[in-house]
């Protein structure tokens, strides 16, 4: 025993090492933090698509789902290779429940809720957005493959909120 | 009786003797808080495998009707005895009871039963309401979903008991340092004291949810509530609850898991700085579980990447330390070469296999955390089965796991009854290690496949359920298989705790595995010899301030929350109830 210190030969000699490798640890770990932050940032900034956006707040809850576009559950298109899609979700179904989008164009999605908390998940897709009461959130996405997805309601809803599911076909380029 | 002993005569008698009849108050009560947490483990732990099973497709709702109305009503359960029971019981055992050991002080004990009966009204009215079916809201409870207002009367008594050892701890640290001025404060009393503080501040957001707008709604005072602002004020408090979860199981393998496996702990200012740290940073990024969430600005959800990939750090710390001490110990032990000091760890016993077993799954665990935090994978996986594959590596292993090894050396300790049987209890633990990881690793896979959480999935018509998650049935059948595995893990381990405390031989209690620290004295209770040579450097120093702590986190919650919930305050929502199970 060391009387100074009351260790041991080889806890002070596994205590001198251990603070060094603390340290080079510590170091590590934030270099490798701080490369992950920029990984992740970088893929935000790089594609800045999936962002989910706010277009509008309203203080009635079910005035969104009045809308007109949101009534008529149509595919506006928008520009020459853009559309929009309006989305209301209601316990327990998506409206529209079926809908076309061309392959390649970039889709705007609009989505609220007439009543309580859904999730608007297109499965496959990163495709993930909080349908809010009163509040009308958008997130944009460019379908790359022709096919059927589906999108599903992935917060809680209530009883049927596993039966909540609608589909969007994704038509190949080139059909009319 | 223990109302007569002043705070000044109390510590050096309870410091002497375990006989003293304050010692054997606080004995019996830590047992109620041991007792009451793992029955409603035993609630919650029960119904988890039939959601399990609902991934694997096998829908055994039906044939409990009479009893669970739906996969939703069985979840709700699960999550409330799981998550906020079972966890707040132990914690606010364990956070008052090894801190007055330490520290050789007696705890207020009039306050302590108080927090006791108040989260045992709490839980009853929770029980009641979610039985009765009329408040199948999930342990989120979003709005405008609406519960009755025993679920949320209930919820907020937890919620105001759970944060009640605060003053406890710091009249008790008051107590300690005007006999030792100029000392530091012991490190499971830091610990202790930096996760009540932490969970002080982090209430607010709930109680604030709770109290102004839920309970008076569900009682009809008023009419309408404001869906987004209620989400935002739960995830202030929901995030940090995750470290309500984890450092309970952190004063476990910093303050104990070293003397346990026979050695000690490497570093007694590395477990400061993790606390310190953890209770800086839990508070400000709840909003990083909104990432799907309309309302909030780029820029925000950016700083909070940040914020959220900082903690991190503390955790990666801890796995250093801990991994260092327990290799101290294993070279000790005879162990050598490079994992030989891993097998060489005293494995037979069933409260070190336990932590050890939690410390691994916490790799997934935090991995999988790290994911979630990333903003554009968080797309991926938000709200998947991705997120509670996530934290049943987490809370469901390393905290389940740590406070079941707790009981391991503490149902001894505190009744004089051995354990029934060391054999069972190293099955369970490593029953639910395998079972755990096999159902995270489903639940994490089929996450992938964009299989949605919290969905009664099991009671779609058989080709609606293949058509949407055929792909992922290879996942989900691991899921099913985990679930299984748990329940035997669980009933094995309720086995051992429940029948040491009834019929476990009668034993000497063994004392409480206070880990020694490198440099650090052997005890820190009031009447231990003065520890001069305890020459802290400035900035442990400057940790032990914990107000300054407070300050911090405070001003770093307020410059984080202020800017979110502005535009949210001048749009409000008025949405009515909706009972839709």
């Amino acid at each position: 025993m060391d009387n100074k210190t009351g260790m041991s030969p080889f806890e002070a000699a596994f205590h001198a090492s251990a603070e060094r490798h603390e340290r080079f640890w510590i170091f590590g770990v934030l270099v490798m933090l701080v490369l992950l932050t920029i990984g992740t940032m970088f893929y935000v900034v790089h594609d800045y698509g999936l962002v989910t956006g706010t277009h509008s707040y309203a203080a009635d809850p079910q005035a969104p789902a009045r809308e007109a576009a949101f009534q008529d559950g149509k595919v506006v298109r928008t520009g020459p290779n853009s559309y929009a899609v309006y989305m209301v979700g209601r316990a327990w179904h998506w409206a529209p429940d079926v809908i076309h989008v061309p392959e390649g164009a970039e889709i705007t999605f609009y989505v609220t809720s007439a009543d309580v908390l859904h999730g608007f998940e297109i499965q496959g897709t990163p495709v993930n957005l909080t349908a809010v009461p009163g509040v009308v959130g958008t997130v944009k996405y460019t379908f790359r493959h022709a096919g059927l997805f589906r999108i599903i309601c992935n917060e809680y809803c209530g009883m049927f909120h596993h039966a909540m599911v609608a589909r969007i076909i994704v038509d190949p380029a080139g059909t009319p | 009786m223990s109302m007569e002993i002043t705070a000044d005569t109390l510590p050096s008698a309870l410091a002497r003797s375990d006989s003293d009849r304050a010692a054997a108050s606080m004995h019996r009560l830590m047992l109620a808080f041991l007792i009451t947490g793992f029955s409603a483990l035993l609630i919650g732990a029960t119904i988890g495998p039939l959601q399990a099973l609902n991934y694997g497709g096998v829908d055994a709702y039906p044939a409990l009707r009479p009893l669970l109305q739906s996969y939703y009503q069985g979840l709700t359960i699960h999550g409330v005895m799981n998550g906020y029971v079972f966890t707040f019981f132990i914690t606010c055992g364990l956070l008052v009871y090894l801190p007055a050991r330490e520290l050789g002080v007696a705890p207020n004990l009039v306050m302590w039963r108080t927090c006791f009966a108040i989260m045992a009204v709490g839980a009853l009215c929770v029980l009641y309401a979610m039985a009765d079916n009329s408040s199948s809201v999930l342990w989120t409870f979003y709005p405008p979903l609406k519960g009755s207002p025993f679920f949320y009367i209930g919820i907020t008594l937890l919620a105001l008991g759970s944060t009640m050892p605060l003053p406890i701890l710091l009249e008790m640290r008051a107590t300690w340092r005007r006999h030792r001025p100029g000392e530091i404060t012991p490190l499971v009393t830091y610990m202790s004291l930096t996760t009540m503080l932490m969970w002080g501040l982090a209430g607010v957001g709930v109680m604030a949810e709770l109290v102004l707008q839920l309970d008076p709604w569900s009682l009809g005072l008023i009419g309408t509530v404001d869906p987004i602002i209620n989400r935002t004020l739960f995830w202030l408090t929901g995030h940090p609850i995750v470290y309500f979860w984890l450092m309970p199981a952190y004063v476990s393998w910093y303050g104990l898991l070293s003397r346990q496996v026979g050695g000690k702990l490497i570093s007694d200012p590395m477990a400061r700085i993790t606390f310190a740290l953890l209770m800086i940073f839990a508070l400000p990024v709840g909003t990083h579980h909104q990432f799907s969430d309309p309302g909030f600005s780029s820029i925000w959800r950016g700083i909070l990447v940040v914020l959220t990939m900082s903690v991190a750090t503390p955790s990666l710390v801890t796995a250093f330390t801990i991994g260092l001490s327990l290799e101290y110990a294993g070279r000790l032990r005879g162990g050598q070469g490079w994992f030989g000091w891993f097998r060489a760890l005293p494995w037979g016993d069933p409260s070190v296999a336990a932590q050890l077993l939690a410390a691994i799954t916490f790799i997934l665990g935090g991995a999988t955390g790290i994911v979630n935090g990333s903003w554009q994978l968080n797309a991926i996986v938000h709200n998947t089965t991705f997120i509670p594959g996530h934290f049943h590596v987490t809370v469901g292993s390393v905290t389940a796991m740590t406070l079941m090894a707790i009981s391991f050396w503490m149902v001894p300790h505190l009744t004089g009854r051995q354990l029934i049987s060391r054999r069972l209890a190293l099955f369970s633990v490593w029953t639910w290690f395998v079972g755990m990881t096999i159902f995270a690793i489903g639940m994490t896979w089929a996450g992938l496949y964009g299989v949605p959480r919290r969905a009664w999935v099991s009671a779609l018509p058989h080709d609606t359920y293949h058509a949407l998650y055929g792909a992922a049935s290879v996942p989900l059948a691991l899921v099913a298989a985990g679930g299984v595995l748990l329940w035997v893990a669980s009933y094995a381990f309720f086995a051992v705790f429940f029948g040491s405390i009834l019929f476990g031989r009668r034993a000497a209690p063994p004392p409480v595995p206070f880990a020694q620290s490198f440099g650090g004295p052997a005890s820190s209770t009031i009447d231990s010899p003065p520890n001069p040579a305890q020459s802290a450097s400035p900035l442990i120093r400057a940790l032990d301030h914990v107000w300054l702590l407070t300050g911090i986190t405070v001003l770093a919650t307020l410059a984080a929350y202020i800017p979110i919930l502005w535009p949210f305050l001048h749009h409000v929502t008025r949405a009515p109830g909706w009972i839709l199970w």
